[in-house]
Formats: structure tokens, C-alpha cells, sequence
């Protein structure tokens, strides 16, 4: 039951932007932390992309389940976490992050933000304290007042890109994603995970 | 970029030199990996060591394995001799690279038979290459292997005087035998957690501890006990571990087969028995020991229970966590009827341990257990809305004494407040499980009184009887 990253980003018009990241790879071997990493970076900013602001999502991506809440005034916040953690914590975890977020950093410094330029501290110790789901002390009131039936849900990340579009191509084309990581896909995608040898 | 095959021994010996440099440059590394790296950067060594993880471009694989993977069976085909610095060096590399190779184990078998390699480092080994492969089950039956010889050392008479493996831990002879087996079996508990937070539900992690405890520790109360509270952690952070929940269910059989154990035999001996395991100074004096382990049959069982119902309601839609119960329920159930089988003192002490069991815990508590019946079952399923804060006080007091009532109001509970469908599911098939695997269990053994029960209960519902064996 874990959490592995916990992100906001703003929904420009085009493509999203990273205001704020944090990440538990403590799960990771230790060499693939950073291709990890960068691809959780590029999928929570595909995600924040290809959705509408004012909904909440589920995405299910092999053994990760990615949620995402994007507010109507375009502010949004993604947490990639396993299969098995509740994810109406993750929501509330959301809802609860992306508001103290709006009140502390100024909403004109959203658009052009970066991780460099934003300054909002409190996601690692949010990251941390939620890698326990019953740190959620609101959860029985949230339980009551989420509307679980407008959660959109999709079954891989695929369903989320347009007709015609690769991951593959997003994949090589992502400014997010180093050259290293970039092979590190291209490998993976052509093994069975589980026979690996090489 | 086609390498001579003179070009390919070269690197391949740099890079087995460079192995074995880095672990005894750093004996504490304690994890393996692949580095994606698809190209290799100029007379750099693929060979990386950072703080005390070893890593392995991956651009150098496809030369090494092969090459290593070769010489080794040379040497087996007796067509190339290898020195026995070589043999350890090359079986080191290859395994590291493919730990199912069962023939490199074996070499390092034959090595460790000669006297020339000592086991432990094989445990070592296994240890780092299950960073990396914690499924690989000619890793874990080779840790098996290592593990018999280090018993054996620890052993030095044959079984003849005592069972096997009953009393290693606390063996007459003294500390050091003690010491030895009781810092691998802590190891061993090292490894398989981390194995199994490696992978989900890794059956060969699971297995191999059961097989630890069962060799390095069996008949050990303590340990059993120590397993189930440490344990308790981990499968409520992994609720969907099928296997995880398994080794929870071994400990209960084990647990429940050593206390029973103990309670037939008379005072005396059993006393003697618990404080062979463990010296004194070891923490608990014996004669407490004793009396709170043996009195607590039901209470292991209501506690497995609480902690089962804890995780359903926190966490729904988990099957894993609901074939679990059906597992524990169905050891409670054996074992009461075991225990009402038997003739002559058994039922009246059963009957007096119940009795201290719900005076302790305050009136409500064991009488609501009876009384949470028929009418509480119904009243519920009438209701319509559930907010939380009703809902929090209906889980009422705790109940130490499992049951077919309370597993059916458990039932009915869920059903009314579940939200998700698939716990609507899981509920509704545990229900369909008690109806036609317990009770028809007893009707073949003839007992109708309780199936009577039911009826009340179920007068609607037309249940057919299938076997819903989990």
C-alpha cells in the first residue's frame, strides 16, 4: 500500500506545467530511481494534460493507479500510488494539498511556475505522513461527501490520448524524460518484466 | 561494433576482477542492479559502485553472460580446469547475472562440501542477488540447502535423542549454537520481508519462511508468537497479498497445534517443556508465559478475527482479505469441534476459560456475543442510510469469542453500508460459504442445532447447497 509521488502542475492551454513534485522511490532499485522518477514526472503532466479541468480521474497504468484532480481554475495535482491504497484518501490527499497550494503561492505565478520558482514546501511531509492511508483523519467525512460516481475512470493510459497518438511517440518527444530513461523504455516495452535476464 | 573474441575475454576478466574488487572494497553492499546504459563510455569499467549498491551497465551483459555462462561448462565438461579462487569468482559473476542457473549453485555446493568456500557466504550472495531476482527459486532452494549445513554444524549429534529441529534454539549445549541459529533465523525473517516487499504476493519468500520455521524453530511458541505480532504490520499494509496472508494462517495452525499440545499434557511437564525453548533472562519469566499462552486459544483466534474485520471495513474490496477469514474461521470451527469431540475434562475446562474470558473483559462483552443474534441482524438490514458516526458505534464491543452469529450480523453489516460492489460480492459469497460449507460440515457430523438457526434466519432465501470451498 503505497504512494509514490505526489505532484501539482498547472493546465496551461496547450501542455501542463510542473509547479511541485515529490516522490517516496524508496521501493525502486536503486538504479532505476531517477528513469523512474522522470517518467512519473512525464506521466502526471500527460495526464494533467489530457484532462478537463473540473474533474477527478483514476488511471490505471500496470500496477500503479494514477489519480488526478484538476480544479476549475486550472490548477491540478496528480498522485501515482499502487494498487492497493484507497483512493478516496488519494482524493482527499488532493483536494487538501491543491487548496493550501492556492492559498500560499499567488495564482499569477501558476503559468509560468517551476519547480525552481515556486516556493511550497509541504508535499514531502504530505507524501510521507499519507504512506499511512489512516493518516487521513477527515477520511470518514470525506467518505460521505465525495461523489464516487463522477470519478472518470480509465483502464490504461491510452484511453486518455487522442485517436492516432502513440505513447511511444509522447515518449521519445517529452522534454521530461532524459535519454537515459528514454532507452530504458524502449528496452522495457520489449521484454516480459518477468523473465528479465538482461 | 563487433568485438574480437580476444577483445571479449579482456573485458570479461576486467569485469570479474572488478566484481570481486568492489565487494572487497565494500563488504556491506546490499543490493544488485542494471543500469540502463546502451552504449559503453570509453575504457570505463561497467562496473559501478555507489554508496553500497552495485550496479552493472547494461551494455556489457550481452558479452559477459554468454562468455561466463561458457566457461563454466567447460569446466563441468572437464575440458577446461578452473582454480577454485576462479570457480568462486565466475559462479559469483554468473549468478549475480542469472541466479537460475542451477549449475553454478551447484558448484559452490560442491566447493562448500570440500571445505573451501564457507556457506554463509552463499547466504550472503543469495541475499544481494535477491535485490534483484526475489522470485528466483533456484536462489531460495539453494538458501535451503546452505541452511541444512549450517544446522548440521550446529548439531553436531545426529537427531536420535530429540525430534528434529525442536529444540535447537535452546539446546542444552550452551550459547554459541544458540547464537548462530538464532542470528540466521533473524536473517532469514530479513530476507524473505524483503523479498516479499519486492515483489507481490512472492510465494517462494513465503514458502521459504514457513520451511525456516518449520526447520530452524519448530515447536517454538515464542517465535510463533512474534511472527504473528510482527507480521501484523505488514499484512495491513499489503492487504491484497495473498501470500503474506497464508504465512498468517501457517502460524495460526501452528500456534493453535503447539497450544493444544500443551494444554493435554498435564501442568508439569508442559512447564518444562516451554522453558527448554528459551533460557532464562530471555525477557518473560516461563510460568507467566505459560499460563497467558495456554489460557488463549479463542482469544488468538477472536484477535485474528478483529484484525481480519479491521482491514475488510478499512480497505474494501480486497478478496485476498476475505478468503482470509474464511481460512481462520474454518480453523476456529475445526478446532472447536476437535475440542468438543473429546470426552471427559475438555468441554468443562473450555467452559470455565470462557467464562474468565468474558468476566475480564466486562458483562457486555460476552453476553452480547450470544445475544448478537437473529433480531440484531435483522433490525440492521432494515436500515436504509448508514452515516459514519452510527456506523462506528455499532462495531461495538470487542468479541473474543468467534461464531456463526457474529460472522452472519458481520456479514449483514457490510452489506448494508458497502458502497463498493465488489465488497458486495466478496460479502455476499462469505455468506453463500458459512451456509453451505460449515453447516452442511455439520449436518454430516450430525449436529442440526445450529443449521435450525439459520433457518430462522434465512427463511427467504432459498440457498442451494454448493461447495464454495475457498
Amino acid at each position: 500500500m503505497k504512494l509514490y509521488s505526489l505532484s501539482v502542475l498547472y493546465k496551461g492551454i496547450n501542455k501542463s506545467n510542473l509547479l511541485k513534485a515529490a516522490y517516496d522511490l524508496s521501493s525502486f532499485s536503486f538504479f532505476q530511481r531517477s528513469s523512474v522518477q522522470e517518467f512519473m514526472t512525464f506521466t502526471s503532466a500527460l495526464i494533467v494534460e489530457r484532462s478537463s479541468t473540473g474533474t477527478r480521474s483514476s488511471i490505471k497504468e500496470q500496477e500503479y493507479l494514477c489519480h488526478v484532480y484538476v480544479r476549475n481554475d486550472s490548477l491540478g495535482g496528480v498522485v501515482i500510488a499502487d494498487g492497493e491504497y484507497p483512493s478516496r484518501v488519494c482524493f482527499t490527499l488532493l483536494d487538501k494539498v491543491l487548496d493550501e497550494f492556492s492559498r500560499q503561492v499567488d495564482s499569477i505565478d501558476w503559468p509560468s511556475g517551476s519547480p525552481a520558482t515556486i516556493s511550497y514546501t509541504a508535499l514531502d511531509s504530505y507524501l510521507a505522513k499519507y504512506q499511512n492511508p489512516r493518516e487521513a483523519d477527515a477520511m470518514t467525512k470525506v467518505q460521505a461527501e465525495l461523489d464516487e460516481t463522477k470519478i472518470i475512470l480509465h483502464n490504461t493510459m491510452e484511453s486518455l490520448l487522442e485517436r492516432g497518438e502513440k505513447l511511444d511517440d509522447l515518449v521519445q518527444k517529452s522534454e521530461h524524460l532524459g535519454t537515459q530513461s528514454k532507452a530504458f523504455y524502449k528496452t522495457a516495452r520489449k521484454q516480459n518484466s518477468c523473465c528479465e535476464v538482461m | 561494433m563487433a568485438e574480437s573474441e580476444e577483445e571479449v575475454d579482456v573485458l570479461v576478466q576486467r569485469v570479474v576482477k572488478d566484481i570481486n574488487n568492489a565487494f572487497k572494497k565494500n563488504p556491506n553492499i546490499d543490493e544488485i542492479g542494471l543500469i540502463p546504459c546502451p552504449e559503453a563510455r570509453y575504457n570505463r569499467s561497467p562496473i559501478v559502485l555507489v554508496e553500497n549498491k552495485l550496479g552493472m551497465e547494461s551494455w556489457c551483459v550481452k558479452f559477459l553472460l554468454p562468455f561466463v555462462h561458457n566457461k563454466l561448462l567447460l569446466y563441468r565438461q572437464r575440458k577446461q580446469w578452473l582454480d577454485r579462487e576462479a570457480l568462486i569468482d565466475i559462479t559469483c559473476t554468473l549468478l549475480l547475472l542469472n541466479p537460475d542457473f542451477t549449475t553454478a549453485w551447484n558448484v559452490r555446493k560442491e566447493l562448500a562440501q570440500c571445505g573451501v568456500l564457507n556457506p554463509e557466504r552463499d547466504l550472503y550472495l543469495g541475499k544481494l542477488v535477491l535485490t534483484k531476482f526475489p522470485k528466483s527459486p533456484e536462489t531460495w532452494i539453494h538458501r535451503r540447502w546452505v541452511l541444512q549445513q549450517v544446522l548440521r554444524q550446529c548439531r553436531p549429534r545426529a537427531a536420535e535423542q530429540k525430534e528434529p529441529g525442536e529444540v535447537e534454539l535452546g539446546g542444552a549445549q550452551g550459547s554459541p549454537p544458540n547464537e548462530r541459529l538464532r542470528r540466521v533465523l533473524r536473517d532469514e525473517m530479513k530476507v524473505c520481508a524483503e523479498a516479499a516487499g519486492r515483489y507481490p504476493s512472492n510465494y517462494n519468500a513465503w514458502s521459504h519462511r514457513i520451511w525456516v520455521l518449520q526447520n530452524l524453530a519448530k515447536g517454538n511458541l515464542k517465535i510463533l508468537y512474534d511472527e504473528l505480532s510482527s507480521m501484523k504490520l505488514w499484512v495491513s499494509t499489503h492487504v491484497s497479498d495473498h501470500s503474506g496472508f497464508h504465512y498468517r494462517q501457517f502460524l495460526m495452525k501452528a500456534l493453535v497445534a503447539e497450544l493444544s499440545r500443551a494444554a493435554d499434557a498435564s501442568c508439569g511437564p508442559s512447564q518444562d517443556l516451554h522453558r527448554s525453548h528459551w533460557p532464562n533472562g530471555d525477557g518473560v519469566g516461563p510460568a507467566a508465559a505459560e499460563e497467558s499462552r495456554t489460557a488463549s486459544v479463542p482469544e488468538l483466534f477472536g484477535k485474528e478475527l478483529e484484525l481480519c474485520t479491521d482491514l475488510i471495513e478499512t480497505y474494501p474490496g480486497h478478496e485476498t482479505l476475505w478468503c482470509h477469514r474464511r481460512h481462520v474461521f474454518f480453523l476456529w470451527y475445526h478446532w472447536r469441534k476437535e475440542q468438543s469431540q473429546d470426552v471427559g475434562r475438555q468441554p468443562s475446562l473450555l467452559n470455565h476459560t470462557d467464562e474468565t474470558l468474558s468476566g475480564s473483559l466486562g458483562a457486555s462483552a460476552g453476553r452480547n456475543v450470544q445475544a448478537m443474534d437473529v433480531d440484531l441482524a435483522l433490525e440492521e438490514s432494515k436500515q436504509t442510510s448508514y452515516t459514519q458516526d452510527s456506523k462506528r458505534l455499532k462495531r461495538g464491543p470487542l468479541q473474543l469469542r468467534p461464531g456463526l452469529p457474529s460472522e452472519h450480523s458481520f456479514v449483514t453489516k457490510i452489506l448494508s453500508g458497502c458502497r463498493s460492489p465488489e465488497q458486495g460480492r466478496f460479502a455476499a459469497a462469505y455468506r453463500k460459504w458459512l451456509d453451505s460449507v460449515i453447516v452442511a460440515a455439520d449436518t454430516r457430523s450430525g449436529s442440526v442445532k445450529i443449521k435450525a438457526n439459520m433457518n430462522k434466519r434465512i427463511s427467504k432465501r432459498k440457498t442451494k447447497v454448493e461447495t464454495l470451498l475457498p
